[in-house]
Formats: structure tokens, sequence, C-alpha cells
């Protein structure tokens, strides 16, 4: 392992990353601000003297994430599709849990702007309660995901017994068809779960739907590999398919916004 | 409740049963079927399991197999239930409940409905061992358990 931000003589520099392959990138990252529970009781009655606190610190969010080259020297200006702030009061904890995702299909991750967004935020929550508490306090900023690009997957280990490994992030019963296709175009939306996931290290891409040259999951596979060679994996050993969760052959045909999964046999119960 | 769940949190089989069966008397055979974590499977020392699944499609296909359950058996009440995330040797894993007026039907629905689930439901097991994790491998023998039921009925 080398840090990439350092040459061959130890400087820092700006990585190049003219020559790495176009593909989806997500990251999330989370961070808390704990308070006095009176200050959480106001900022959730909306009785701080600044305003609405959470929809000026999500603002304060999003434009940090757009912004994260201007603050962190080494790193790209990145053209973001798509930055949220969540936040979560939590009354037993005295204390707000903020939650930031960002996605671009490009060629670098994106966790550094989901972590800047998150510790912007958190210091947004601050400057709007600051008048009524002083001791709060800022801790816990993390990433929790990432995913794309060569480096593969990353899921940081929430501890025994917390937060399942789940594909996607439908719920239970729900179907996302297509709602996560991270493109301005018509796309299907393409995830491979699992074994699969791990081994060509990619969890979710979109493909725009024009890149098809038949409109099957046979013509989906065919594009993938064109566009990433380490789709090649689909055709070594027994992929299974689904399309909007149903399962599904090479011949199975596709529109646009369909979701498509790729995964290996199933091994439960 | 809903004949199908998947969940992080861990389940009462008693409890399950006693929901199942309510006030009804015309139920004449109730078999429940627990899997649990074996701390030996691929290589002999397990130290944990990681459950994926596919959310939404999980659902629907514990759903189309309980549907198809019901077609095959004259059955009274179906629950299925399956555990997803990090799990531990000994923990439960999987939970069906089937309750008939007679018990062929409640014992051959169970087995059933166990052996598709273990072929049609996306679930998929990581085990983590002192020697390192790694997927689990599907079981020839799992599909010819399937595979009983096309022949039989």
């Amino acid at each position: 392992m080398s840090l990439t931000h350092l040459n061959a003589r130890g400087e820092a520099h700006m990585v190049d990353v003219g020559d790495k392959p176009e593909t989806h990138r997500e990251a999330s990252a989370s961070g808390v601000i704990h308070m006095q529970h009176a200050t959480l009781a106001l900022l959730a009655d909306g009785g701080l003297p600044k305003g609405d606190v959470l929809a000026t610190a999500r603002i304060a969010g999003i434009q940090a994430a757009k912004r994260t080259h201007e603050l962190i020297p080494l790193c790209h200006a990145l053209p973001l599709s798509k930055v949220s702030v969540a936040f979560e009061l939590d009354e037993a904890n005295a204390c707000v849990r903020v939650t930031a995702s960002c996605r671009l299909t490009g060629r670098t991750g994106v966790e550094m702007e989901a972590l800047t967004a998150v510790s912007v935020a958190c210091l947004t929550l601050y400057d709007m309660c600051k008048a009524v508490d002083k001791d709060m306090e800022i801790g816990e900023i993390h990433l929790d995901a990432k995913s794309g690009g060569r480096s593969g997957d990353y899921r940081r280990d929430m501890g025994l017994g917390e937060a399942p490994i789940v594909t996607g992030e439908g719920e239970a019963g729900e179907v996302t068809l297509g709602a996560r296709c991270g493109l301005d175009e018509p796309c299907v939306l393409v995830k491979c779960l699992a074994e699969l996931r791990e081994r060509l290290g990619v969890g979710e891409v979109s493909v725009p739907f024009e890149s098809l040259e038949r409109a099957d999951v046979g013509g989906l596979k065919a594009a993938l590999k064109a566009m990433d060679p380490r789709f090649a994996g689909l055709e070594e050993g027994r992929v299974l398919c689904a399309v909007n969760q149903v399962m599904a052959g090479n011949a199975t045909p596709l529109t646009a916004q369909d979701e498509v999964a790729f995964f290996p046999p199933v091994t439960g119960g | 409740m809903s004949r199908v769940r998947v969940q992080q949190q861990t389940f009462d089989p008693g409890a399950v049963q006693r929901e199942v069966l309510g006030e009804r008397t015309d139920i004449g055979a109730v078999v429940s079927f627990t899997g649990l974590v074996r701390d030996f499977n691929e290589r002999p020392d397990i130290e944990a399991l990681s459950l994926e699944h596919y959310p939404g499609m999980t659902e629907s296909a514990l759903e189309s197999i309980a549907d198809e359950a019901e077609s095959r058996w004259p059955l009274q009440g179906i629950r299925v239930i399956h555990r997803v995330g990090r799990l531990a040797p000994g923990d439960p894993i999987v939970l069906v409940v089937v309750a008939s007026a007679h018990r062929r039907a409640a014992f051959e629905a169970c087995d059933f409905i166990m052996d598709y689930l273990k072929t049609r439901a996306p679930f998929w097991k990581k085990e983590h061992s002192a020697s390192g994790d790694y997927w689990v491998a599907e079981r020839e023998t799992d599909h010819q358990d399937a595979r009983r039921w096309e022949t039989s009925s």
C-alpha cells in the first residue's frame, strides 16, 4: 500500500487521473454533533435565533461538497451528479447525526466530498446553535461506504450485530426501478451483488440505454464489457441475472430505467 | 402479520408458532423448522457469518415460494423469517412454520419451502473463519433436494 498523493521523492502532488476509466462513483459519510438536550429541543421546534437550522446546514453541506477542491489541496474539482445531506435527531443521546452521500460518473472517488459535506454541515449546526450552547462537540466523522473505481468497494465495519450487508438502498418489499440511475440520459441501472460485486470490484453502474446494440440482457453484457474490461468476469462461473427483481436470461428484453442485477448462485437458508 | 419477513433481529420460534395458531381449532398439525449457524462448514473454524440479500426481490421470492406451497398442499398458515446481517455460530438464521389440518401436508410443505428457499431466494452467505473470509459456494445436494419436488407432484 502506498500513498498516491506523494511522488517518488515524497513530495505532495496531484494524481493524474486522465487515464483512469470513468465509472459510477458513490461515497457516503457520517458524523455526529452532541449538544444539550435543551438545545436539541429548540432545534427540533425551530426556536433558535438564526432560524431554520437544518435547512441551512443542508445547503452548507451541499455547497461544501461542491467546493472540496478549494479546501483540500490535492483534490480534483469534480462535477458531482448528486449530493444529499440528511439529519437524524437523536433525542435519547442528545445529538444530531449527519449523513452525506455524493455521486458522480468520473475518474476519481467522491469520499472527500462526502466527508467535507458532513464536516461543514456539522460546523454550520454549531454556528446556528452556538448562541444557546457553546459546549457542543463534533465527532465520529468517518466514511461509511464507497463504491466504484479500481480500489474496489469499501464498507465501514459497523461492528458485530449492526447493519446487515445488503445491496442497494431499497426498503423491504420495495422495488427500486432505476430510480438511482446516475446519468441524465435514459439508462439501465446495473447492480452486481455479493461475491460477484467483490470479484469484479463494481457495485453499481449506470449504462446509457443508447449504448446497447440489442435491447436485451445479452446486449447489456456486451455493452458492459466494452465499457469496462472487468465485466469479462460476468462470463466466469455461474452468474445469474434478474431484471426488475425477476429472474431473467440473456434474451430477456430491456427498456430504459430497468434495474438489472447480476449475482452468484444463492446460498441462503 | 405478513407471511414473510427479512430482518436483522433474532426471532422466537415459539412466539411465531403461537401467532400462526392463534385461536384456531381447525389446525391439526404445525411443523416448525429453525436453521442455525454452524461453527464448521467449508472450513472448520467459523467465527461469524454475514448474510447479504437483495431487498425487494428477496421478499417477493419468499412470497412466491409460500404461494407455491399453498397451491400444492392444503395449508392453514405459513411464516417464513430469514435473518440478514452478521450472525455468530449458534444463532438462528431461518424459521419456517407451516400449519395444516394433517401432519403430512405440514411436514412436506415445510420441507418444500426450505428446499426452494435455499435454491431460489436471493441470499448469500459469507463465512468469517480464523483463516480468512470467503463466500459460500452453492451445493449440488441443495439442487438435488429442490428437484425432488419437480417430479413427485
